[in-house]
């Protein structure tokens, strides 16, 4: 898969989270999931989770670790599939 | 499960160190404080303390979860669960917290407090790196025979209530990453608490009481640890359900 269809996803699963949308509109790589798109970081498993049934991938605790940016869980969907 | 370098390691045996050695001074204090100045209260401390030195009794990781309703909940619990003789002489049983910044670690003498205190202060909402340095922290204490407290609902409730969808995932994250980690669900309630609060009232009567609970998922990755920390919380919202039905 693309990284671009992976980041489509991605975005589409993220919009049920964000509190601001607007950031949503300009989203890329570098866009920070709780700073720029002000999802609450108690969401932040919540996406995870969404991630792996959109994905058909499993994800570890420590691997949550790393995810900041829109860009990190591209980056680590890439890895799994 | 622990990750921390060599001298984080030996900043936290340093904080232990030094609040062991001083407890002696605070931990009459904050006693006297809240028995004679504030007069609080709490039914049930004679079971509660019995069923925390069998458990204390039995090696192995314990963590304490409790619901959470004010500011000062964990010098309640840690008062209902051993009195001061208690933790003079089994200092590893008062357990550590992890309070949010902003309320314990933003002026100078609230970091001496902390530090004193055994707190591993968290920054809610920061990204998952520092609060897994958090979780890791705890967990290298509680595989040092140390216990610590957290409140699974991820912050004080603001419906007065135990949230059951509340549960914050890095507590099971924490129990599952510590083999045979038994948890000592607390629940607590001041008979005038009726929404959350900062600070308990003074005269305040307690309820206290502690169920234990070594949960296991059959699930994977943070599935099992969102699964662990619901059974947590389940077991707390149970417990407040005895609660009020004792009342009625």
């Amino acid at each position: 898969m693309q990284a671009s269809e992976i980041q489509e996803k991605v975005v589409k699963i993220l919009t049920t989270y964000v509190k601001d949308q607007e950031a949503l509109a300009q989203v890329n790589g570098a866009t920070n999931i709780l700073d720029d798109l002000k999802v609450n970081s108690a969401r932040l498993v919540d996406v995870v989770l969404a991630f792996e049934d959109e994905f058909d991938i499993e994800i570890a605790d420590e691997d949550v670790d790393s995810v900041n940016t829109v860009g990190d869980c591209v980056e680590l969907i890439g890895q799994k599939l | 499960m622990s990750r921390l370098s060599d001298r984080e390691r030996g900043v936290l045996r340093l904080q232990r160190a030094t609040s062991r050695l001083l407890s002696p001074l605070w931990i009459p204090l904050f006693v006297g404080i809240m028995g004679y100045w504030m007069r609080w209260r709490i039914d049930g401390v004679t079971e509660v303390r019995a069923a925390y030195r069998r458990l204390r009794a039995v090696p192995g990781p314990l963590l304490v979860c409790a619901n959470h309703l004010t500011m000062l909940d964990s010098f309640v619990i840690g008062w209902a669960l051993g009195g001061m003789g208690f933790y003079l002489r089994d200092f590893s049983a008062l357990p550590w917290n992890t309070p949010e910044r902003v309320h314990f670690a933003s002026t100078w003498w609230k970091r001496i407090l902390a530090y004193l205190l055994k707190c591993v202060p968290v920054t809610r909402g920061s990204d998952r790196a520092e609060v897994a340095r958090v979780l890791d922290k705890v967990g290298y204490l509680m595989e040092r025979g140390e216990v610590a407290l957290i409140f699974p609902e991820g912050g004080r409730s603001r419906s007065a209530r135990v949230e059951a969808d509340s549960a914050a995932y890095g507590v099971g994250r924490l129990v599952k990453a510590l083999p045979g980690c038994r948890v000592a669900c607390v629940y607590l309630r001041g008979e005038g608490q009726d929404a959350m609060t900062d600070v308990p009232a003074r005269g305040e009567r307690f309820h206290a009481s502690l169920s234990v609970l070594e949960p296991k998922s059959d699930k994977r990755g943070l599935r099992a640890s969102l699964d662990v920390s619901q059974q947590i919380v389940a077991r707390l919202s149970e417990m407040e359900q005895r609660y009020f039905d004792d009342r009625q």
